[in-house]
C-alpha cells in the first residue's frame, strides 16, 4: 500500500479545508489535503454564493455579524477577482414589519457595518424589477462570490507553498494508535487503490461531514446537517444582492451572480449529509418568496435547482473544553474526548472561512508547539491584481484575445484554452470538474452543446480509454439531470427536450460501451418524499450560512 | 398566391411541409405558416421509423416494419396503429420518391434498419437514411478513418473511433487542419458544408485526408459535404481519395437535416404553394364547428390567416405546439386542444436520466380519429375543418422510439391529403 507522510494531514476539500491548507502551507508546515471528490464538490460549491456585508446577522447574531464585515474586507483585498462588488440591498415589502427597521440600523452601528439609506426612486432606477410597494431600503457591501474559484485558487496557492492536495481520495477512517489519531487511510479513486498517509496532526474540516469523519475514530461530533434549497434564474433579474429586511428566514434573498440569479434558500435538517432530496415545496417556496421582491419571478425561466447541506453543529461535551465562537466550532480532541493528534474545524460561512482557518491554523501551531504567525490576510490569491470580477469579464476577455471562434460552451462563454487549462493545470477528471472551473454547461442549456464537446476534449488531453469517457459523458448527464428534474417546465423542459434528442436520439450515447457510471460521478439526490416532502417549512434557525 | 387559401398549415417541420405538398399534389392552394423552422434543422437527416420493438415471436426486432406491427398491437392509440402499415410504407416511399427527384436518394436496407455511426461512435438504427451515409453501415468490418477538421468544436473523431474499435470496427482517426479555415470564427457545420461549392476546397480536404488512409477502405466525415449536390461532392472526394466516403451526423444544426427541409419548401414553391416564417400563430377563431381563422404575431402586429381547412404541425414540447407549466397544466398553444396522455406532474419525469421508458411528459399530446381530426376523451371532434400531424400526437415518444421522421412524414403525408379532400372516412 501507497504511504505519505505529512505534518498537517486536512480532511475536505472545500472552503474550510483549502482554508486551512494554504495557511498551514504558507507557515511552513508540511501539507496534504485529501478531498472525497472534486474540490468545491461539497457545501461551498452548493451555496448561493453571498459575500457577506454582515447585514442579515445584526440584529440575530452580532458577533456573526462583526466577523462578517471584517472579513468581507480582507477578502475584498486578496481575492477581489473571485468577487463581485455588486453591492446588497435591504429592502422592507409590504409582507414585512417595518418596525424591524430601527433594528436593523441599530445593529448595522453596533455591528459597524456600513449602512445607507436608498431612497425608493433611486433604487428602482437601480433595480427597475423590483416591487413597486416597497417601503424602505438601504444599502450594504454585500457583494457575491465565485466560491469554486476561490477554492480553486487557495488550493493553488497551497501547492505554490508546497502542499499536496489530493481530489478524489476517499478517507475510508482516521488510523487511530491508542489515544492518539497519526493519520488517515484513504481510497484513492481514480487509481482504485488504497492510500495511508499519516500525519502529526490531523484537521478534520470535512464541513457537514465531519461527524462521519470522526465517528471512524470513535469521537462523537454531533452535526445536524442543514439542508438549503436554491433556484437559479437564467440571467441577471438584479444587479445588487437583495435581501428581505426582516429576522432572515427562508427564501429571502437574491444573489446576482455570474449569467444568473440565485434565489435562496431553505434550512431543512436532515439526518445524513449524503442523503437529501429538493423537494417540490422548496423549489415552490423559492419562487413565492422571490415573487415578493421581483413582481413575476417565477414566471421567469429556470435554469435549474440545487441544494447544499449545512454544516450545524451541536455540542455534546459540557466540560468548556472548546474553543468556539457562536459562528462556527473548533474542536480539540485531546482535551475533549482523550484522542490526540486531531482537531475538528466546522460550521461557520463561506464570508468567515479564512478566519476560520487562521483560528485553525493557530491551533495547529499550539498543537506542534510551532508557533508561527498568519500572513492569509495580507497576501492576495494568484491573479487578484485582475482587480473585481463583472458580468462582461468573459467577453471583454474574448474580444481582446480574438478567440470567439474557440468556444466550447455558448452560454458561459467558455474557451478550448479554458478547457484545456482546466483539464491539464486544474488536473480536471470529469467533465463536472470542468464545469468547477470554467463553469462549462451551467447556462441556460444545461450542456446540451458543451457536453459533447467536453468530452472529446477531455479523451483527447487525457488520452482516456473509450470507456471512462464514456462514463464521463453519461455521469455528466445525470449531474445534470438531477439539477433540471425539479424545475422543468416552459421552456426549459423544451430545452431539455432537446438535449435529450442530441444525447439519446443523434448521439445514442446510452447505446456505447463501458459501464453505466464511475466511481467518479457526482453524488445524487435522493427521490423527493412521495408525500409532498420532509416537515413544512418552518421557522428557520439560522446558524449555517 | 393573393386571398384565402384552401388550406393553411401551420408548422415548417417535416409533418408540416409535408402536409403542404401533398395537399398542393391535389391540387389546392396552400400557404404554411410558421414561427420559425421545425425539426429538419435538429434531427440527424435520416428517416427513422422505429428503433427496435417486439416481433411476431415476442423477440427484439430490428426491422422497422415489425417494429411498427408490434407498437401497434401494445399502442392501439400510436400514429402509426391509427395509419396502419401499408399507409405508411406509402408515405415513406413517395417522400424517398421525391428526394429521389431532387437527385438526394434515400436509401433503405431491404426493409430492415440499418446500423449507422453517430459521432460518438455508438450504432445508430434507421431506416433510411441518405446515400451519404450508408457506407457507414457498422454491420460491415471493413477498416474505416474518420476525419475531423481542426477548427470544427462540434466532431471529435479521435474518442468516436475509440469505441467503434472497442465495438470491432476497425478504425482510425485524424484531424486536418486545412488552411482556408484558420481565420474563420465560430466555424458550425452549415459554415463547412457552404465551402463544399468550391473545387478548391474539395480539393484542399481531399489532399489533407490522403495522407492518412494508411489501408482504410472508407473515410467518415462529419455531415457537411454541401448543401445543393451532396451526392457529387461524395463521388468526388471519393474519386481524390480511391475508397468510399460517408457522413456523420453532427451536432444541430443538421446539414443533412437542412437539405430535406431545403427539397421540401422548393416542391412546395414549384406547385404554386407558399412557405413563410416569422408568423408565430397564437390564437384561433372558431364559429360552431369550424375553424374560421387563426391570428398571428409578429413584430407586435397581429394578422389573420383564414382558410377553408387548417393543418396543425406545431410539434409537441420541443417544437413549441405544446407548453407546460409550473403548475402541472400542460396547453396546446393555439386552440387548447384536449390533450391525451396528462399526467400529474410529479410523474411527468423519471429519476433516471436514461429510464428506458423515457419521460411520461413528453407521451402527451393530442388524441386524433382516423382523419387526423383531434378527438377527446369520448370520441367527439373537436372541428371538422381541424388537422392535426406530426409529433404533437398522442401516445408515442418519437425521440425514445426513433420514430420521429416516420411519424413526421406518415401523418403529414396522409393528413396534408384529409385535408385537401376534407372528407369524413
Amino acid at each position: 500500500m501507497r504511504t505519505i507522510q505529512t505534518e498537517v494531514l486536512i480532511v475536505g476539500g472545500g472552503a474550510t479545508g483549502t482554508g486551512v491548507a494554504r495557511d498551514c502551507a504558507m507557515r511552513g508546515f508540511k501539507t496534504v489535503l485529501v478531498e472525497s471528490r472534486d474540490l468545491a464538490h461539497g457545501t461551498t460549491g452548493r451555496y448561493h454564493g453571498l459575500l457577506h456585508s454582515g447585514g442579515r446577522y445584526v440584529v440575530k447574531d452580532p458577533k456573526a455579524a462583526a466577523e462578517c464585515i471584517e472579513e468581507n474586507r480582507i477578502l475584498r483585498r486578496i481575492m477581489p477577482h473571485c468577487l463581485e462588488d455588486t453591492g446588497g440591498f435591504f429592502v422592507v415589502t409590504p409582507y414585512d414589519d417595518p418596525e424591524f427597521v430601527p433594528k436593523f440600523l441599530e445593529g448595522c452601528r453596533h455591528a459597524e457595518v456600513p449602512v445607507e439609506t436608498v431612497p425608493i426612486a433611486e433604487m428602482l432606477r437601480q433595480e427597475p424589477l423590483l416591487n413597486k410597494e416597497i417601503s424602505h431600503c438601504f444599502r450594504v457591501p454585500d457583494g457575491s462570490a465565485d466560491s469554486f474559484m476561490a477554492t480553486e485558487l487557495n488550493a493553488e496557492s497551497s501547492r505554490q507553498y508546497g502542499a499536496s492536495i489530493l481530489n478524489y481520495h476517499h478517507v475510508m477512517n482516521l488510523i487511530r494508535r491508542g489515544d492518539q489519531v497519526v493519520g488517515a487511510l484513504c481510497h484513492d479513486l481514480v487509481q482504485d487503490e488504497q492510500v495511508a498517509i499519516y500525519a502529526d496532526l490531523t484537521v478534520n474540516a470535512a464541513g457537514a461531514w465531519a461527524g462521519k469523519i470522526a465517528a471512524t475514530a470513535d469521537i462523537l461530533v454531533k452535526l445536524l446537517p442543514g439542508k438549503g434549497t436554491m433556484v437559479a434564474i437564467s440571467h441577471r433579474a438584479v444587479n445588487t444582492v437583495i435581501n428581505r429586511c426582516k429576522m432572515p428566514s427562508d427564501g429571502d434573498i437574491i444573489v446576482p451572480i455570474h449569467t444568473v440569479s440565485v434565489l435562496g434558500t431553505t434550512d431543512v435538517q436532515v439526518t445524513d449529509p449524503d442523503h437529501f432530496a429538493i423537494e417540490p415545496w422548496e423549489v415552490q417556496l423559492m419562487l413565492d418568496e422571490a415573487d415578493k421582491l421581483i413582481p413575476g419571478a417565477s414566471e421567469m425561466r429556470i435554469l435549474r435547482a440545487w441544494a447544499g447541506v449545512r454544516p450545524l453543529f451541536q455540542e455534546t461535551v459540557t466540560t468548556d473544553s472548546r474553543d468556539v465562537t457562536r459562528a462556527y466550532a473548533l474542536l480539540d480532541h485531546a482535551p475533549r474526548d482523550g484522542v490526540d493528534g486531531v482537531i475538528t474545524i466546522t460550521g461557520g460561512k463561506w464570508t468567515t472561512y479564512r478566519m476560520m482557518a487562521e483560528a485553525t491554523t493557530d491551533k495547529v501551531c499550539q498543537k506542534l508547539d510551532s508557533p508561527r504567525p498568519c500572513r492569509t490576510h495580507l497576501e492576495s490569491l494568484p491573479g487578484a491584481e485582475r482587480g473585481y470580477h463583472h458580468l462582461g469579464a468573459r467577453l471583454k476577455r474574448l474580444e481582446e484575445e480574438r478567440s470567439y471562434g474557440q468556444l466550447v460552451c455558448e452560454c458561459e462563454l467558455v474557451t478550448i484554452e479554458d478547457v484545456h487549462h482546466s483539464i491539464s493545470e486544474g488536473n480536471a477528471r470529469t467533465v463536472d470538474d470542468i464545469r468547477r472551473d470554467v463553469r462549462l454547461g451551467m447556462g441556460p442549456c444545461q450542456g446540451g452543446f458543451c457536453t459533447y464537446r467536453a468530452v472529446g476534449i477531455l479523451h483527447e488531453v487525457k488520452k482516456l480509454e473509450n470507456s471512462a469517457s464514456n462514463a464521463a459523458l453519461r455521469d455528466f448527464l445525470r449531474e445534470r439531470w438531477k439539477g433540471l428534474r425539479p424545475i422543468l417546465w416552459g421552456r426549459q423542459l423544451k430545452q431539455a427536450r432537446l438535449d435529450e434528442l442530441i444525447f439519446l436520439n443523434l448521439l445514442n450515447v446510452e447505446q456505447l460501451p463501458g459501464p453505466p457510471a464511475t466511481r467518479l460521478q457526482p453524488t445524487m439526490y435522493d427521490e423527493p418524499s412521495t408525500t409532498g416532502g420532509s416537515a413544512a417549512p418552518s421557522e428557520r434557525e439560522e446558524a449555517g450560512k | 398566391m393573393a386571398g384565402k387559401p384552401d388550406v393553411l398549415v401551420i408548422g415548417a417541420g417535416l409533418a408540416g411541409l409535408t402536409a403542404a405538398w401533398q395537399a398542393l399534389t391535389m391540387g389546392k392552394r396552400v400557404r404554411l405558416i410558421a414561427k420559425g423552422w421545425g425539426m429538419t434543422h435538429w434531427h440527424a437527416g435520416c428517416i427513422d421509423v422505429m428503433g427496435e420493438g417486439v416481433d411476431d415471436d415476442g423477440g427484439i426486432s430490428d426491422s422497422a416494419g415489425h417494429a411498427m406491427a408490434g407498437t401497434a398491437a401494445v399502442q392501439p392509440d400510436h400514429p402509426y396503429a391509427i395509419l396502419g402499415r401499408p399507409k405508411l410504407n406509402e408515405a415513406i416511399d413517395s417522400f424517398a420518391q421525391l428526394c429521389r427527384a431532387y437527385e438526394y436518394p434515400l436509401v433503405g436496407n431491404a426493409g430492415k434498419n440499418w446500423m449507422l455511426p453517430s459521432a460518438v461512435g455508438a450504432a445508430r438504427p434507421t431506416y433510411l437514411a441518405p446515400e451519404t451515409m450508408i457506407a457507414g453501415d457498422l454491420t460491415d468490418q471493413r477498416p474505416m478513418l474518420i476525419v475531423g477538421l481542426s477548427q470544427l468544436n462540434d466532431f471529435y473523431p479521435g474518442l468516436m473511433a475509440d469505441n467503434l474499435n472497442a465495438q470491432g470496427i476497425p478504425a482510425a482517426a485524424v484531424t486536418v487542419d486545412l488552411a482556408s479555415l484558420r481565420e474563420v470564427r465560430h466555424l458550425n457545420p452549415v459554415m463547412v458544408a457552404n465551402r463544399f461549392h468550391s473545387l478548391t476546397f474539395l480539393d484542399e480536404i481531399a489532399d489533407a485526408i490522403r495522407p492518412h488512409l494508411n489501408g482504410a477502405e472508407r473515410v467518415g466525415l462529419p455531415a457537411v459535404l454541401g448543401f445543393e449536390q451532396p451526392i457529387r461532392v461524395k463521388l468526388e472526394l471519393e474519386q481524390r481519395l480511391g475508397c468510399q466516403l460517408f457522413e456523420i451526423p453532427t451536432l444541430p444544426p443538421s446539414v443533412p437535416g437542412i437539405r430535406l427541409h431545403r427539397i421540401l419548401v422548393q416542391e412546395i414553391r414549384r406547385l404554386g404553394g407558399v412557405v413563410q416564417e416569422g408568423f408565430e400563430v397564437v390564437a384561433a377563431e372558431i364559429s360552431g364547428s369550424r375553424v374560421l381563422r387563426v391570428f398571428s404575431e409578429a413584430g407586435a402586429r397581429q394578422k389573420s390567416h383564414a382558410a377553408d381547412v387548417f393543418v396543425l404541425a406545431t410539434g409537441g414540447i420541443l417544437g413549441g405546439g405544446m407548453v407546460a407549466a409550473q403548475t402541472g397544466d400542460i396547453k396546446e398553444t393555439i386552440f387548447g386542444l384536449p390533450l391525451s396522455g396528462v399526467k400529474a406532474q410529479q410523474d411527468w419525469l423519471s429519476h433516471e436520466y436514461f429510464d428506458p421508458q423515457g419521460h411520461a411528459v413528453f407521451k402527451t399530446g393530442i388524441r386524433v380519429n382516423r382523419d387526423f381530426r383531434p378527438i377527446d376523451e369520448t370520441g367527439s371532434q373537436f372541428a371538422e375543418n381541424l388537422i392535426v400531424v406530426g409529433t404533437t400526437l398522442a401516445h408515442c415518444d418519437p425521440l425514445r422510439e426513433r420514430s420521429m421522421e416516420g411519424i413526421a412524414v406518415a401523418t403529414g403525408f396522409w393528413g396534408g391529403r384529409q385535408a385537401a379532400s376534407n372528407e369524413s372516412s
